[in-house]
């Protein structure tokens, strides 16, 4: 059992971990509340994506695509697509979480997302005693929440505001652009990226806008035909690069 | 089934995600192959997502005003790799839209 102290330490030692995550999650948050207003769904819908599925890339895809019509099933299967990743996180913390409370496991695996699970991760693997590790995930977990569902009312209030003329439901594609292209580098992603594009456009008249599901699995198969020999190469100009 | 029920069964079906391996009996393991391919996921869902929703823009608009949406998306994709920030794609992007809409509807 560590002292209340002590758990509070590392906690608040969580939560300022989180902080340069914050920064860079906080306009991705402000886009969905946006598009949450924007489209053609109850506001507070497009919001509750953050609480349910607290995910932004699967909330952006539920959120447009439930504006542009799509089958309720063909939604469903691209947030799950796109949340798959989830599994290796929860693989990952399992190994730190055994034999914790079902509570703490409830909880954790509720708050479990990209910035949670490296800020989680990165102190497990320094810190022996893992109970002041589960109390570092839970502060920078929970400040991560917090803010989230914060800046995506934030969005989602002034979105509700701002009139038609402005296009602000271009403001997810340029900020997705944002996000690919300086990944661009990395052959696997460029890969993934161009066959994702190509196949999803492709399959437009797919029914039930299942083209987005489809182009996903496109890229990442395209991406993961490629990885093995990317790494080789990379590995290799490291090599040549200490030489 | 509604926006409403949607929301939650994503929400709910991602919580099972969440779940499944920290709620898994500690001999069951997640194959190598998969782990590769994690950091594929984001990248090839937001170029499927923009990419659709600047083809839907594109395919729904006349002859002048459909130039409009590949143009942004062209001046998005410029500023980053000029500037090398993220956001520089909406700063750029969202104010060419906005004049070129302009231009092209008066």
């Amino acid at each position: 059992m560590i002292s209340y102290r002590a758990y509070r330490r590392d906690f608040v030692g969580g939560m300022r971990a989180m902080v340069p995550w914050l920064i860079g999650v906080a306009p991705f948050g402000l886009v969905i509340g946006v598009s949450a207003a924007q489209a053609d769904i109850p506001t507070l819908a497009g919001w509750l994506t953050g609480p349910t599925i607290f995910a932004g890339s699967a909330q952006i895809a539920t959120i447009q695509m439930l504006d542009a019509g799509a089958a309720p099933y063909a939604v469903i299967v691209t947030a799950m697509v796109i949340n798959l990743r989830l599994i290796l996180y929860s693989g990952a913390m399992a190994t730190y979480w055994r034999g914790t409370p079902l509570w703490w496991r409830l909880l954790g695996g509720y708050l479990l997302i990209d910035p949670s699970f490296v800020v989680g991760v990165e102190r497990y693997d320094r810190e022996s005693d893992r109970r002041r590790g589960h109390a570092h995930y839970l502060g920078g977990a929970v400040v991560l929440w917090v803010c989230w569902l914060a800046v995506m009312a934030v969005g989602a209030t002034a979105g509700a505001r701002l009139p038609n003329g402005l296009r602000l439901e271009f403001l997810i594609p340029l900020f997705l652009i944002g996000e690919i292209v300086p990944k661009l580098r990395q052959v696997a992603t460029r890969r993934a990226v161009l066959a994702a594009a190509a196949v999803a456009v492709a399959c437009l008249s797919v029914p039930m806008h299942l083209g987005i599901a489809i182009g996903i699995v496109a890229g990442i198969a395209a991406g993961a035909r490629t990885r093995p020999k990317a790494i080789k190469q990379e590995a290799v100009s490291t090599e040549e690069g200490h030489r | 089934m509604n926006a409403w029920t949607v929301v939650l069964a994503a929400g709910f079906g991602s919580y099972l995600f969440r779940m499944s391996m920290i709620g898994a009996p500690g001999w069951i393991h997640l194959p190598a192959r998969l782990d590769d391919s994690a950091a594929l996921v984001a990248p090839s869902a937001f170029a499927a997502l923009a990419a659709t929703s600047i083809a839907g823009s594109v395919l729904g608009a006349g002859v002048p005003q459909a130039f409009v949406p590949l143009a942004a998306a062209a001046v998005a994709v410029v500023a980053v790799i000029r500037t090398g920030s993220t956001y520089a794609a909406v700063l750029a992007g969202m104010p060419t839209l906005w004049i070129l809409t302009a231009l092209t509807t008066a």
